[in-house]
């Protein structure tokens, strides 16, 4: 078993056919694919990329796909779910970007959009595009430590797969100690050491936003992450990637 | 200075009287108020306009946002369906008698108060609707005074007063990024603490009796309070005033089944 997750196609479509034939390259075949947010954005071939997520070649992994942040401006300019408007959205890329995404991505892509999950719990992983707590939330390895248990502990996961940075990082939270004492009206308990195995948070990098398209590969039988940079001109072929593995 | 610190009173003009006599007799300064002023209990003017008439510094409760935003302003705001029915019976007979002036007051509440490393919340730094249980995990728990930016986080929600101290907090971080070498980080957290302040008209320890918490500024002790009055005259207006009867029934037991948190973590994501 193998999964590739990533995040950040963005409308990218040639930057996740790229993947798409690394992921073929695999010498271990990848078994699971999952896509933690981002399809669409700003700049590429929106509905071209959804038609292909919806429409795998024969023999490819068909994708699980859960929301991010681009789709959830979606929502909110189609008056789907959050606040209307794109609050969010023209706060950060302005006016502009409100008409670009508005003619960029269909209703009826929208409403598709709309079934998909918020996140996925698989074996004792969470993959997500931000954070349980919302999916902007952006961790990184410089995310004060405490806020990264904190969101491993929400997550009820030994790993969280996230993907709203765009980064590629793997970051183990190793709780040291913590002595707890809890003092009711009726009595005081006995301090108790709040004990914890470490966990972690995996960035899974970014598709089609920036640079070469990025991705990761997830053994669960030997718990190993790799991080997958495919190399060359996304415009011009796939060249082969590069394994950047650890454990 | 000797603080005191009330929540959740719940139209329960009885036991916030009782409360505040007793406050009076232990001569505290300063009086917060951690919202939930309203719901479930049969004085939600009188209760808000006492609170209003003594200027207590008070932050907006879950139960005072929904009679701002109206009925499910968080749909997940109900640890089960049972306390979601019931809830939205009470949460009709307020709306219907709630006087303008004090929808107003409940609108214009903070999320927050704050007096020097002190920081008090209706129920966590992130939501009004979270409860910080006295068994949810040390760490998240650590994290939710950390956010805060205190050393001491007040909060109430639960209905159940408690002392949580928080000690020798570390955590090592441990990161890998492509084509960078590890690196680490160490995190160490001085003494923190979370006091909840219980519930002065609607408590869920065991008994009927009000509670609420006391704290002195300059030696760091913190007291439970609890104080007895006559719950039965607020059991009778209960019934007198056709709310469910088993607000009454629960005030007399100072307990409710229906409305335990399963999920601790449980964080509104409206």
């Amino acid at each position: 078993m193998q999964w590739a997750i990533l995040s950040g196609i963005e409308g990218n479509l040639a930057a996740y056919e790229a993947v798409l034939a690394d992921i073929r390259r695999q010498r271990n075949p990848v078994t699971d694919l999952y896509i933690v947010g981002d399809l669409v954005g700003l700049k590429g071939d929106n509905e071209a990329v959804v038609r292909r997520v919806r429409e795998p070649q024969p023999g490819e992994p068909i994708p699980q796909v859960c929301t991010g942040w681009w789709e959830e401006q979606c929502f909110s300019l189609h008056g789907f779910r959050g606040l209307p408007d794109a609050p969010e959205l023209v706060e950060r890329y302005g006016l502009g970007a409100v008409k670009d995404l508005w003619e960029t991505v269909s209703r009826q892509t929208v409403q598709w959009l709309a079934t998909l999950d918020f996140g996925f719990h698989e074996l004792d992983c969470l993959l997500i595009h931000g954070s349980t707590v919302s999916y902007s939330d952006e961790l990184t390895p410089e995310t004060p430590p405490i806020t990264l248990c904190d969101g491993l502990i929400r997550a009820d996961a030994n790993t969280l797969f996230c993907g709203r940075s765009g980064r590629a990082f793997e970051c183990w939270i190793e709780p040291g100690a913590l002595r707890s004492t809890v003092t009711t009206l009726d009595q005081t308990a006995a301090p108790q050491e709040q004990e914890k195995s470490p966990r972690r948070v995996v960035g899974v990098g970014n598709v089609g936003r920036v640079g070469q398209p990025a991705y990761v590969l997830y053994d669960p039988g030997a718990d190993r992450v790799s991080f997958k940079q495919v190399q060359g001109s996304v415009a011009k072929g796939f060249g082969a990637s590069k394994g950047l593995g650890y454990r | 200075m000797k603080l005191a610190v009330i929540s959740c009173i719940h139209g329960n003009y009885e036991a916030l009287d009782a409360v505040l006599c007793d406050i009076d007799n232990q001569k505290a300064e300063q009086i917060y108020c951690l919202g939930d002023l309203v719901g479930y209990g049969p004085y939600p003017n009188a209760v808000v306009e006492m609170i209003r008439s003594l200027d207590i510094p008070t932050c907006q409760g879950c139960w005072d946002e929904d009679i701002v935003e109206g009925l499910n302003a968080c749909e997940c705001s109900y640890p089960s369906q049972l306390a979601e029915k019931r809830g939205h019976l009470a949460h009709e007979w307020t709306n219907r008698v709630i006087h303008p002036e004090v929808r107003e007051y409940l609108a214009s509440l903070p999320m927050t108060l704050r007096q020097d490393n002190l920081c008090f919340v209706h129920g966590s730094p992130n939501s009004q609707h979270e409860y910080l249980l006295p068994t949810m995990d040390g760490f998240a728990a650590l994290e939710r005074v950390l956010a805060a930016e205190a050393d001491v986080l007040f909060c109430g929600h639960t209905h159940v007063p408690y002392l949580r101290e928080l000690e020798n907090g570390t955590l090592s971080v441990r990161v890998q990024q492509p084509g960078q070498g590890e690196t680490q980080r160490q995190f160490t957290a001085p003494l923190k603490r979370i006091v909840n302040a219980g519930s002065v008209g609607e408590p869920r320890h065991g008994r009927p009796n009000a509670t609420y918490v006391l704290y002195d500024t300059d030696t760091t002790q913190v007291t439970l309070r609890e104080v007895p009055y006559d719950y039965k005259k607020t059991c009778a207006a209960i019934l007198e005033q056709g709310l469910p009867p088993i607000f009454a029934w629960r005030l007399e037991r100072g307990m409710e089944f229906a409305e335990r948190a399963e999920d601790a973590g449980h964080v509104c994501e409206r």
